[in-house]
């Protein structure tokens, strides 16, 4: 049921955030996990928001419709069929999990165009940036049972709007559908944002007795660049890896011993002992 | 074959007489000792549907071949019976000389039957009227220790407490009420003493294994237990979201950092003991007020934050406490903080309370003496809830009646498989499966039927440890868990048995326990969490948001009784009840199906 005036935001974040080493949903951004800092983003623009994930991935409580995408291998296609079904609007702004300076702003200016439409910087259509009609839902149905993926392919059939970047207000700025894939391109955006953004280290049990410091503050990075800081006799890392003896916590969800994952601002990284429980 | 003295001592406390029964060696390579000897004992000697608080329910001592043995942390029993508090078989350990003690009678386990005509101890094979009635384990223990090692119980036991434990040396035989059931017999305490050594087929062998696993059980892998303690893990679990409290209605606890063993190493005066025949020493213990106690994390977070409480000298004293009235504390603080809940909730007038420290002492005395509204709460948290009625089931902490140790379901989900599976109840000790959760391969807020595999293997690992019997905190010493456990059991034996043997070993003892449950009126419906872990996701912290959604329970649950060899429903197919029952000599009466009786709710 779509409803004329309505405005549906929808947040894709059941990719597997594989070249990040953790869900992206999860990562920190100043104060807040990235999830909700886009749900809140959205949410002065926006009558409802719908956000798609996976069956595996559990989100911190939102206010927003959670709906499960049934086919996550399929790409993010599958998740804006899933959203789009799902919305209430007659349109609804697409956006993924990562983007951190989507902006209210933008997308009231993206809703005024009152068409589909998607934002062209250097000529590269931001598929997931973009204004959708809900009722889209069933082409891009279609066009998965035909082997089509590209969200791309579902904006053409919707005679969808190109819109310059440079149409966008200064509300809008840094670009809305700035986004990260990898490590590096997540740090790049925090450090756009706060050039001098730290992360606390902590140190539990056994290496919490070893040193005369429990407590670190530290420019964000990888966790290798983190640790890599801390009094070498603690002896926290092994060939490249997260010694055996100690295990990290990421803001007390993930557990890692890969020194590539990135630690963002104001996260907690705990070093606890490998044994934990028993 | 060496390690075993071949029977086993049955002694009719009604009687007051004993016999040695001779056990088939077949048996004893299929069983070992521990839990799985004790489960079987238990099948042949407990009337079918018996009430576990009847004179003809048997209380069983389990020894096994390592017990004697110079191998570190192997001085260890079980105590197996009907468990007062699920209905279901209840196995427990302890470590103390009370084993080596116990085996020098020249038996392999001691098994308890009828009840004596008045409060007595056995002593040197014979009933006396005790003088410990009223007294603690310890003070009971002191006061017969001219006579030999000492297992006895508090006075949650004589009362009859459903979570009562049984002592021995300070170390207790805690889950499942076997205090109770001894309290039920009449025995205050059981002394042994004797002087047949077990035979042990290759001395040198044995010696040499001995000191490696020496060896590697004084490096990394025990260095937590050793230089904290288990206690380490309430920080940790704060930090990670798995720290139980107010009844599971959070996972982290505001008071965590001054309940920590990080502060506690740091600001309060401790010592470290060890169990008999342990070279690890994992036991920590902290002064309170002109005092001090042992303390484990589960009785640090049943007793704290469970129960809203942040005090660390409250938290001691109420410790010591519950060991002095034999309580098991993680059964005792669960059923307290679900009662204080229900006080919350509007649902229990004049309960214990959220946050009151104060109060815990006096709470626990009148559980113990059953006094007022502690003689409900003795009944355990689901009797408790079944009295209040309306939703309470839905929050009391406890799977087949046995209350939660100190591990959040929802945010440790392949453990939440083994909490919902166990023939125990809810129990950290007879699944491992934290083991997967706290790595970095699983994703702990998200179990599926893959985390059938890894339950069953710490599960298994777990049947095997507890059969040999050695510590778990050895696990990590071991290269090659089954090989080096073969290794170590044939020095002991003089028969080969190799790895896959002890695998099969493993397997059998799981078999054997669901199989007593099944023969007791388990129902498929039994292996589940209570419905707030499905239901309700976590409200706040880093796994705010987690939930185990009942499709995704009973997904991991069918994949499990799959890889068990079992039918989807956990019920046991004839084909296995058939072999078992065969290579054990066992009647395979109840075995099928699952759904002969009830389980016994009332003494």
């Amino acid at each position: 049921m779509t409803g004329p005036g309505k405005r549906t935001g929808i947040v894709l974040c059941g990719g597997r955030s594989s070249r990040m080493g953790r869900p992206k949903a999860w990562l920190p951004w100043f104060g807040r996990t990235m999830v909700e800092h886009v749900v809140e983003n959205l949410a002065s623009a926006v009558d409802e928001i719908v956000v798609v994930t996976s069956k595996e991935l559990d989100l911190p409580p939102l206010s927003a419709r959670i709906v499960i995408d049934r086919t996550p291998e399929l790409g993010p296609l599958a998740g804006i069929r899933e959203g789009l079904a799902a919305a209430e609007s007659e349109y609804a702004l697409v956006t993924s999990v990562d983007a951190p300076y989507l902006s209210a702003e933008f997308a009231r200016q993206m809703f005024a165009f009152g068409c589909a439409a998607a934002p062209l910087d250097e000529g590269r259509v931001q598929v997931l940036s973009a204004l959708y009609p809900s009722a889209a839902w069933r082409r891009a149905d279609e066009l998965l049972s035909q082997g089509v993926r590209r969200p791309l392919a579902l904006l053409e059939e919707c005679d969808y709007k190109p819109v310059e970047s440079s149409e966008f207000g200064r509300g809008a700025t840094p670009s809305a559908w700035i986004g990260f894939n990898t490590p590096d391109a997540y740090l790049d955006a925090v450090r756009l944002r706060d050039p001098n953004a730290t992360a606390e280290v902590e140190l539990l049990g056994r290496a919490a007795k070893k040193a005369a410091q429990s407590r670190y503050r530290l420019p964000v990075g990888s966790l290798g660049e983190l640790l890599a800081q801390l009094p070498e006799s603690l002896s926290l890392t092994h060939e490249g890896r997260v010694a055996k003896s100690h295990l990290v916590s990421l803001g007390g969800r993930d557990l890692v011993r890969d020194l590539a994952v990135p630690i963002g601002p104001d996260e907690r990284v705990s070093v606890i002992d490998a044994l934990a429980g028993g | 074959m060496d390690g075993f003295h071949g029977c086993y001592w049955r002694f009719d406390l009604g009687r007051n007489e004993g016999e040695r029964i001779p056990i088939d060696e077949s048996v004893l390579r299929r069983t070992l000792g521990g839990v799985g000897l004790g489960a079987w004992l238990l099948h042949k000697e407990a009337p079918i549907g018996v009430d576990p608080l009847a004179p003809e329910a048997p209380l069983i001592f389990s020894f096994s071949p390592l017990v004697g043995t110079p191998f570190t942390t192997s001085a260890k029993f079980a105590v197996v019976a009907k468990s007062p508090l699920t209905g279901g078989i209840s196995d427990a350990l302890s470590s103390s000389h009370f084993a080596i003690a116990g085996k020098r009678l020249g038996v392999d386990a001691i098994v308890l039957v009828g009840a004596c005509r008045e409060p007595s101890d056995l002593v040197d094979g014979r009933l006396r009227p005790t003088e410990s009635w009223g007294d603690s384990a310890e003070q009971t223990a002191r006061r017969l220790a001219s006579f030999g090692r000492v297992a006895a119980i508090g006075v949650a036991g004589e009362r009859l407490v459903r979570f009562a434990n049984l002592s021995a040396d300070g170390r207790h035989a805690g889950r499942g009420g076997l205090g109770a059931v001894m309290g039920s017999k009449l025995l205050k305490a059981i002394v042994v003493r004797g002087e047949i050594e077990t035979t042990i087929a290759d001395p040198e062998r044995v010696a040499r294994l001995s000191k490696r696993l020496r060896k590697r059980a004084a490096g990394e892998a025990t260095a937590k237990y050793r230089e904290l303690g288990t206690i380490g893990n309430l920080l940790s679990f704060d930090r990670l979201g798995v720290l139980p409290t107010r009844n599971f209605q959070q996972s982290q606890f505001e008071g965590a950092e001054a309940l920590s063993a990080e502060n506690w190493h740091a600001t309060r005066k401790h010592t470290r003991a060890s169990c008999a025949s342990c070279t690890i020493g994992c036991e920590h213990r902290f002064s309170f007020g002109s005092r001090e106690t042992r303390v484990e994390y589960e009785s640090l977070f049943a007793l704290g934050p469970l129960c809203g409480i942040g005090d660390p000298d409250i938290v001691l004293a109420a410790a010591h406490r519950c060991d002095e009235l034999g309580l098991d504390t993680i059964s005792a603080g669960a059923t307290l903080a679900f009662a204080m809940e229900c006080g919350q909730r509007g649902l229990l007038e004049d309960g214990p309370g959220f946050d009151s420290p104060d109060a815990m002492l006096g709470w626990l005395d009148d559980i113990a003496h059953r006094r007022g509204l502690g003689d409900r709460l003795a009944e355990g948290s689901r009797r408790l809830a079944e009295s209040i009625g309306r939703d309470a089931i839905h929050f009391a902490p406890q799977v087949k009646g046995l209350e939660l140790p100190g591990y959040e379901p929802r945010s440790l989900q392949t453990l939440a498989l083994g909490f919902a599976v166990g023939t125990r109840g809810a129990d950290h000790n007879r699944s491992g499966a934290y083991e997967a959760d706290f790595s970095e391969d699983v994703d702990r807020l998200c179990g599926g039927a893959h985390s059938a595999v890894r339950a069953v293997e710490t599960e298994d690992r777990a049947a095997l440890l507890d059969s040999l019997i050695l510590c778990k905190f050895v696990r990590g010493a071991l290269d090659d868990f089954y090989g080096d456990c073969a290794d170590l059991l044939s020095a002991v034996t003089g028969e080969v048995f190799l790895a896959d043997d002890l695998n099969s070993i493993a397997k059998r003892v799981v078999d054997l326990r669901k199989a007593f449950n099944i023969r007791e009126g388990w129902q498929p419906s039994d292996d589940t969490l209570p419905e707030r872990f499905l239901n309700e996701a976590l409200p706040a912290g880093p796994a705010r948001g987690a939930r185990l959604p009942r499709a995704r329970l009973e997904e991991m649950i069918r994949a499990y009784n799959l890889a068990r060899g079992w039918a989807p429903d956990g019920s046991l197919p004839k084909s296995l009840t058939v072999e078992r029952s065969a290579e054990l000599g066992l009647s395979d009466e109840g075995w099928l199906g699952g759904h002969q009786r009830p389980i016994a709710t009332e003494a």
